[in-house]
């Protein structure tokens, strides 16, 4: 059952993480907070989920990990960056996400009960 | 890898800590955060190659859980290693006999054309061709590319080590061109090669007679007494039909080792009848075996049209009319071994399954730890892979030994000699481990995987854990195992009735006390009938042994085939059609000959020497009543065989024998004097009250005094012949029966298994019956029954198999129905006795359960 979820988030969260990431680079803390705060807390990023998916982003070459030291204190992070791979992905996946939006939106609302 | 472990840790422990800065708690944040492990675990699989690691990881564990349970892993690698190495050795006997292409050319557009009998003559069998009809086809046919005649015969080799008579065959120029080989030293033959005395010999011939010797080629070799030159040898791996593989009446099933031409061109016989040569025909490329047909019985029409014949011609491929006769059997055979190393691997999973049973605490702690379930699946299937392919790996090297036997067991089998393991083979038995994998693990893994954490962890023993569906399950196992060994049991059971049927057949001829010579006189010398006194006096000789009754001669011994077949035709009557029409099968014998052979005489009298040189004929019984239903047949007339035959007049009328072979039906013999037809080859036989091996061997010495250069074969006993005409039907009966006990036996180690878990997970409750008062016997019953249900449902399913599958085997079996309700019944009894015996001993256990032991037994 937890599989169904972790299924659908998947594919958005890997988006969601790379539309993070356009701000600049970022650790994993961090990714994760910024989506729950831009979302209004409406999305829960899984932390079962995000590192899996950001190791796996990796692992595709859209975006590159590197250990650096924090600006707020001195210690070391892990940040992520984007890639121009990822770039193009983010563009691409938008894109689909757009046009997936749109064509549930015209079913669930017709024009003019909108 | 190390150091990307080091980095996960680092970058999740910061995770946690920036998490617990935020909240101010550790804890809490550990707890948002979730299963550690498990998020791990999923991060190494996110880099990908973390599954081949991992698959390491498990095989190590596997192995050593293999090592921990010595007992169970023997058992199961070893009766996998059998049931894969016989179903591979079969899969490759399959493979090299009825799947291999011909080791031709182009071997698809090979035909063999036979001649058919009008559909209203019911024969049910087809016959070689009449050499004008094959000439017409070679002139004119234009859908053939070449074609080539053929036919059995032997030959004395004199002056090349003892003298032998070597099977060989008599071929048109064109023989070895039409199939697509050629010879390895010297040459073809060529169309004028019969008027110059050449000949090819075999690799075999050249290798055991020659020393293979490469000068061979010209030199003159004394064939039948006469010179022939040498032109050929043709390579080792010729590997030509034999006998009945290139049809019936073509001769023993022999490897020809010498070839003679025959004229290609001229044959002076009636284009009718005379059905003396296998033909073989390449058609051109795209012609259809219809085509062909169509074409060759078109050429024929005026014959058809001006002898009145209604004969047809047919075309065969080559490679189908090869493995005619052992296509059935080996599918059944393979089909059998299937089903053994199907009940294997059911065992197998059912005793993985008891296995797993006891595991259930260690995959809930696997799974608390954040192993997958899918882990968990592959963990268990990667075992039983393990086991499956140990016992995959030793099943091949068993199949190649296997195979060696098998070859020397049945040497009858077309193609035997051709069979290897190839990589078809070895695709089979990769797809034989892959799917028995499937079979053993599937179950065991699927019930592994759906471990509940909590509950696993949270009852106290693992019997405990083992619901009542896991039992549903392993019951299911058992009636399946019973299913099938019900079916190979009744498989092996008809085929073994079968064979005592086969034995006890009615011969028509004594077995016992008789000894059997094959001579030859195919020497130039032998002449003129020149052979006529000489037989005749190594016959009185061989009356004058000490210890022999009666000796006596004959062109062709019962049992050995049809031979000197011919239409009963009486001519004084009318012709008759085709569906009044009957085959005979004539000999020339001796006139001691039925007394030798023990065939009582019906009426009128046995031929003697007063009818040498006279066309008198004894008849068999049965062809008296075909041609004469309500007369007396002393004194009536039948045609004799071959061109120039005279009028015969029968003088007596004999019991019927067994001609062609024991499971074959009778023939109707037309028996003539031997010297109406100067047979050259012969076989002596010696009824005798010695020692047969004595007398043998004074058969031996008197004809090697007689002749130093007659070739003298290895005599045989009737029993012997009787033995070799049935080894074939003996041999796939004795596999069929071993595969059926088998697969019994490892049913009955399923029952037992199940029975005996039942029992131990019921201890305390047959403890509380006990005390409560419940007899043995009571106990005794209960469990019974609980463990015959299986059985009884299985047996139910296989009997209904056995039924439903009855058509495949009927064309094996002789004189028994393939829904023999006997031997079915039979076969329940053995089933039930030992499912039975299977349940009792365990059954028996739970009698002698102590109630206050029991009890604690939690």
């Amino acid at each position: 059952m937890s599989k169904d979820r972790l299924d659908l988030v998947q594919g958005t969260l890997d988006m969601l993480i790379l539309r993070t990431l356009l701000f600049g680079p970022a650790h994993g803390h961090s990714i994760a907070r910024h989506i729950q705060a831009t979302t209004e807390d409406v999305l829960q990023v899984e932390h079962g989920s995000l590192y899996p998916a950001l190791h796996r982003l990796e692992r595709k070459g859209w975006i590159a990990g590197k250990w650096e030291t924090a600006k707020d204190r001195n210690r070391e992070f892990k940040y992520y960056r984007l890639t121009a791979a990822g770039r193009k992905r983010l563009a691409l996946e938008e894109s689909k996400w757009k046009r997936l939006a749109t064509a549930i939106a015209r079913v669930m609302w017709p024009a003019g009960e909108a | 890898m190390s150091n990307r472990e080091d980095d996960l840790e680092r970058e999740l422990r910061d995770h946690l800590d920036l998490e617990a800065e935020e909240r101010g708690d550790a804890d809490a944040a550990r707890r948002a955060f979730g299963n550690l492990g498990r998020i791990k675990e999923d991060v190494r699989e996110a880099w990908g190659w973390a599954r081949i690691q991992r698959i390491a990881q498990d095989l190590k564990y596997a192995f050593r859980q293999m090592g921990r349970n010595k007992g169970f892993t023997a058992a199961a690698v070893l009766t996998l290693a059998l049931g894969l190495g016989a179903t591979t050795a079969m899969f490759s006997i399959v493979n090299g006999v009825l799947l291999e292409p011909l080791k031709y050319h182009d071997p698809g557009r090979l035909f063999l054309a036979r001649t058919v009998p009008p559909a209203r003559a019911k024969m049910a069998r087809d016959f070689p061709v009449n050499a004008a009809q094959f000439d017409r086809w070679r002139q004119y046919c234009r859908g053939c590319d070449r074609m080539a005649a053929a036919k059995f015969d032997e030959f004395t080799l004199i002056g090349a080590g003892d003298p032998a008579i070597i099977p060989g065959m008599r071929v048109s120029a064109e023989f070895f061109r039409t199939l697509g080989i050629q010879p390895a030293i010297g040459r073809d033959f060529l169309s004028e090669d019969h008027e110059w005395g050449n000949v090819i010999l075999s690799d075999a011939l050249w290798r055991s007679r020659f020393a293979s010797d490469l000068s061979i080629i010209g030199r003159k070799v004394g064939f039948n007494g006469d010179g022939f030159i040498v032109i050929g040898v043709m390579p080792p791996d010729l590997h030509l039909p034999k006998g009945d593989e290139w049809g019936g009446f073509f001769g023993p099933a022999e490897a020809p080792m010498v070839f003679f031409p025959i004229d290609s061109g001229n044959y002076k016989v009636r284009p009718t009848g005379n059905l003396n040569y296998s033909a073989v025909i390449r058609m051109k490329p795209g012609v259809s075996r219809e085509q062909g047909i169509a074409e060759l019985n078109s050429l024929l029409a005026d014959i058809y049209r001006e002898y009145r014949l209604e004969t047809s011609i047919t075309l065969i491929p080559l490679q189908q009319q090869v493995t005619r006769n052992a296509r059935s059997a080996l599918w059944l055979l393979l089909g059998t071994v299937g089903v053994v190393l199907l009940i294997v691997c059911v065992n197998v999973g059912n005793l993985m399954l008891v296995r797993t049973s006891g595991r259930y605490r260690e995959a809930g702690v696997r799974l608390a730890l954040g192993a997958s379930r899918g882990r968990l699946f592959a963990l268990v299937l990667e075992e039983a892979l393990l086991l499956v392919a140990m016992g995959g790996v030793i099943g091949l090297s068993l199949a190649a030994a296997g195979l060696k036997a098998f070859a020397a067991a049945a040497p009858t089998l077309p193609r035997i000699d051709e069979v290897q393991i190839d990589w078809r083979v070895l695709c089979f038995s990769g797809a034989a481990v892959v799917l028995s994998t499937m079979i053993c693990g599937l179950f065991p893994a699927w019930k592994l995987a759906r471990t509940e954490p909590i509950e696993s962890l949270k009852a106290g023993s693992a019997a405990s854990t083992e619901g009542r569906g896991k039992l549903r399950l392993r019951e299911a196992m058992v009636s399946i195992e019973v299913a099938l060994s019900t079916v190979l049991l009744i498989v092996g059971g008809l085929l073994m009735i079968s064979f005592l049927h086969v034995l006890r057949v009615e011969k028509g001829f004594d077995v016992a006390n008789i000894v059997t010579q094959d001579i030859s006189f195919l020497n130039p010398k032998y002449a003129h009938g020149a052979h006529r006194r000489v037989a005749a006096e190594l016959l009185a000789k061989l009356r004058e042994l000490p210890g022999v009754d009666v000796a006596a001669a004959t062109n062709h011994l019962p049992l050995l085939g049809e031979d000197w077949v011919g239409e009963l035709t009486d001519p004084d009557q009318p012709p008759r059609s085709p569906d009044q029409s009957a085959l005979a099968n004539f000999r020339f014998v001796s006139p001691g000959y039925w007394k030798a052979m023990g065939i009582p005489l019906k009426q009128g009298r046995f031929l003697d020497d007063s009818d040498q040189g006279k066309p008198n004929a004894v008849i068999s019984e049965r062809a008296a009543q075909f041609m004469w239903p309500k007369e007396n047949p002393l004194g009536k007339h039948l045609e004799g065989m071959g061109n120039a035959a005279p009028k015969l007049e029968v003088v007596g009328v004999v019991g019927e024998v067994r001609g062609a072979g024991l499971d074959h039906p009778l023939t109707m013999m037309v028996y003539e004097h031997q010297w109406r037809m100067e047979p050259l080859a012969m076989s002596l036989i010696v009824r005798t009250r010695a020692d047969p091996s004595q007398v043998a061997a004074e058969i031996r010495a008197l004809l090697a005094h007689a002749d130093p250069e007659m070739p003298i074969p290895q005599a045989r006993t009737m029993q012997q012949i009787v033995e070799e005409s049935v080894a074939p039907r003996r041999f796939q009966m004795y596999l069929a029966v071993a595969f059926a006990f088998a697969a019994l036996f490892l049913a009955s180690i399923g029952i037992y298994g199940v029975i005996s878990f039942t029992v131990a997970r019921r201890t305390p409750e047959m403890g509380i019956r006990i005390a409560l008062g419940a007899s043995s016997g009571e106990l005794m019953r209960m469990i019974l029954r609980q463990g015959m249900i299986p059985v009884f449902a299985g047996l139910i399913g296989g009997l209904l198999g056995a039924i439903l599958l009855s058509r495949i085997v009927a064309s094996e079996l002789y004189g028994i129905a393939p829904r023999d309700p006997a031997t079915m019944a039979g076969v329940a009894v053995v089933l039930l006795a030992v499912a039975v015996s299977a349940c009792w001993f365990p059954a028996r256990r739970a009698t002698k359960i102590d109630p206050p032991l029991a009890l604690r037994f939690e």
